[in-house]
């Protein structure tokens, strides 16, 4: 890890250049891709409406079905699939920047497991069952749970290691995952309806939940934005860090923040979903080397096409039902990891 | 650790000595005794999925491991000693009244308990050879065993197996026959020959859409209701997208749910088409969906007669 710097102050002007180059055409084509995904997001779907039809019903005319296929389906479902792809993405490379840790993933701070075991309890304890219903109890769990973890696991404290943050995160999800299955077991009902959020889908999510969780998903990127040129100076260690002027007690409050309000956002809309906040950031750092910034941006583009391109993928594998997008990222991410690990570069942080 | 005195090493010895007498004690019971429910009253020869087996003629402590079991065995008044439930937390379904309600519960349907089987002393136990096929050397152990093939055959056949095996074969007939009859009244009173119904029970996001052979929607048939055309896989039921919701649309759409007064139980993708659903109805789960058997069924009639009444 070290290592990177002193190579990359021999490395040849040219060679800074061209690397550079391949930056900006690796983003500009991942800018491309999403923009295909998005495209694919809103004319391919369980139900065969033609693209003509489609393009009617954007334009406000077209069937009834198509109406409500784009307007009541697809568009808010691709809007959902964009934020929880973006903010899985921004959140597991901010993870995996700040504990200097490839496996780090969004989750490792117990933010899935608090969001799970609130859902669980709303189900079993207080009857709640509409996916908007999920969502508060979700972003809630995330939150709090968050809260605790870096309160218990001295997140303000400078002489507390990430290390510390993590065992008590890996420790405080361990707990709640095992008061869930608790929980599931014991009322079936609740496991009946758990199975469907567990395994992450974006089926009938509708604006009422997507839109609350917008901001917070908006405020989770501007953190990450501010927090990125502290990131770069921290990769160099954190002594190196702090004599460059970093505040590391701002860094470390600013990229908790984001990866609570990015990942608790993402499992509010679309449950757990597995692989994305591990695998996105590698595969950027394959094509954009190590500049935090750059790295954070093209996780952002990478996240959101990889999960809309998964969700489209489930859409259409089992018809005439679907396949939540939870269960094709485990399918695709998992590969596509080993594929990146047995590329050594590609994973150095 | 504190290192053992040989006074509590000895005490160990001996309790685990007492430990293994019991354990091979019991083995013993259960796999010298030719006879194990013990009974002395005549008995009949029951051929089912599992080959011939000799039951009681009378039996009295009966475990039933199979909802349509349970519902046939409540509808003959043979009240078992212990059934399996799909819900522990729930118990025994509220539908089958308060006969039902002081049966001792023996674990899941997917997952019967044994050992809670055995301390019953059952004289006959029942059960599924599609889900319980694994468990049926132990189960005879306990008691003669005799198993339906699926739950998914058709529900008349397995009531009529289970009251045969019960020695009810002539009141299941009756029982279905009157079935039969109060499907044939609801068709004439409210003239639904020609309509559509549909059965949609929202699972996991995806709609779970009953056909004409699973338990509900031959109900809807039996009252003279058609389901509207699809290809059903050779399935009782087919998922689909709430993206094809439409597809859902008949004269009479139902949806089931665990609280019928709970309207924000119904799926997000048919209140967004309320208008291609004007006529939608909650019903409960418990009895729609997995009420099997001819208590379950006149359930699901008397909701039927009460909701066209009221729709009419």
């Amino acid at each position: 890890m070290t290592a990177t710097t002193p190579a990359r102050a021999v490395r040849p002007t040219t060679g800074r250049t061209a690397r550079r180059r391949t930056t900006w055409r690796w983003l500009v084509g991942a800018v491309v891709v999403l923009v295909g995904s998005l495209v694919l997001s809103v004319f391919v779907g369980a139900n065969p409406v033609p693209p003509a039809d489609v393009w009617a019903a954007l334009r406000g005319a077209g069937s009834d079905t198509a109406q409500y296929v784009v307007w009541g389906q697809r568009l808010p479902r691709t809007l959902a699939g964009l934020l929880v792809g973006a903010g899985l993405g921004v959140a597991g490379a901010l993870m995996q920047a700040f504990t200097r840790n490839a496996l780090a993933e969004p989750g490792i701070l117990g933010v899935n497991a608090g969001a799970a075991a609130f859902v669980a309890a709303g189900i079993a304890f207080f009857g709640i069952t509409s996916p908007a219903g999920y969502m508060w109890l979700a972003l809630l769990g995330a939150l709090l749970v968050a809260v605790a973890v870096y309160a218990v696991g001295g997140a303000a404290d400078l002489r507390a290691t990430p290390t510390r943050l993590l065992v008590t995160g890996v420790a405080t999800g361990a707990v709640l995952a095992g008061v869930t299955t608790g929980i599931t077991l014991t009322h079936p009902d609740t496991f009946d309806r758990m199975r469907g959020w567990n395994a992450g889908s974006l089926l009938e999510r509708d604006t009422a939940v997507v839109l609350p969780v917008l901001p917070l998903i908006v405020a989770g990127l501007l953190a990450a934005l501010v927090a990125a040129r502290s990131l770069n100076a921290l990769a160099l260690g954190p002594d190196l860090a702090a004599a460059q002027g970093v505040s590391l007690v701002r860094t470390r409050l600013l990229v908790l923040g984001a990866v609570t309000l990015l990942a608790g956002g993402a499992s509010a809309i679309a449950g757990p979903i597995s692989f994305v906040g591990l695998v996105v950031p590698h595969l950027v750092r394959w094509g954009v080397g190590t500049d935090q910034r750059r790295i954070l941006a093209g996780s952002l583009l990478a996240g959101g096409m990889l999960v809309l391109l998964a969700d489209v993928l489930g859409r259409i594998a089992v018809l005439p039902s679907e396949m939540p997008v939870g269960i094709v990222t485990a399918f695709v991410g998992a590969p596509m990891l080993i594929a990146l690990a047995r590329r050594r570069r590609a994973t150095a942080l | 650790m504190r290192t053992p005195t040989p006074r509590t090493i000895r005490r160990r010895l001996l309790a685990l000595t007492v430990a293994s007498a019991t354990v091979l004690a019991v083995a013993a019971c259960g796999s010298d005794d030719s006879d194990p429910a013990g009974s002395v009253g005549d008995t009949r020869t029951v051929e089912h999925a599992r080959g011939k087996t000799a039951v009681p003629d009378k039996p009295t402590r009966v475990v039933v491991l199979e909802p349509v079991q349970l519902d046939t065995a409540i509808a003959l008044e043979m009240t078992p000693v212990g059934a399996a439930v799909l819900n522990e937390a729930a118990g025994v379904p509220k539908y089958l009244g308060d006969k039902a309600a002081g049966i001792t519960t023996v674990g899941t349907v997917q997952e019967p308990n044994v050992q809670k089987i055995a301390a019953l002393k059952p004289d006959l136990i029942i059960g599924t050879e599609s889900r319980h096929s694994a468990l049926y050397d132990q189960l005879t152990d306990v008691a003669p065993t005799v198993f339906i093939a699926s739950q998914a055959d058709p529900w008349q056949d397995n009531v009529r197996f289970t009251a045969t095996t019960l020695g009810g074969a002539d009141s299941a007939d009756k029982l279905l026959a009157g079935f039969q009859q109060r499907c044939a009244d609801i068709a004439k009173k409210f003239g639904t020959a020609g309509k559509t119904a549909q059965l949609i029970r929202p699972r996991d996001g995806v709609l779970t859409l009953y056909g004409p052979t699973s338990f509900a929607g031959s109900a809807l048939e039996c009252v003279g209701f058609t389901t509207p055309e699809r290809d059903w896989e050779n399935s009782i039921s087919v998922d689909v997208s709430p993206e094809r919701v439409l597809e859902a649309k008949a004269d009479h759409v139902f949806v089931t749910t665990v609280d019928v007064n709970d309207r924000s139980t119904i799926p997000a993708s048919v209140t967004a088409n309320a208008a291609a659903f004007p006529r939608l109805h909650l019903v409960d789960q418990s009895f729609w969906i997995t009420g099997v058997g001819t208590v379950g069924g006149q359930a699901v009639l008397d909701d039927l007669e009460r909701i066209l009444t009221a729709s009419s």
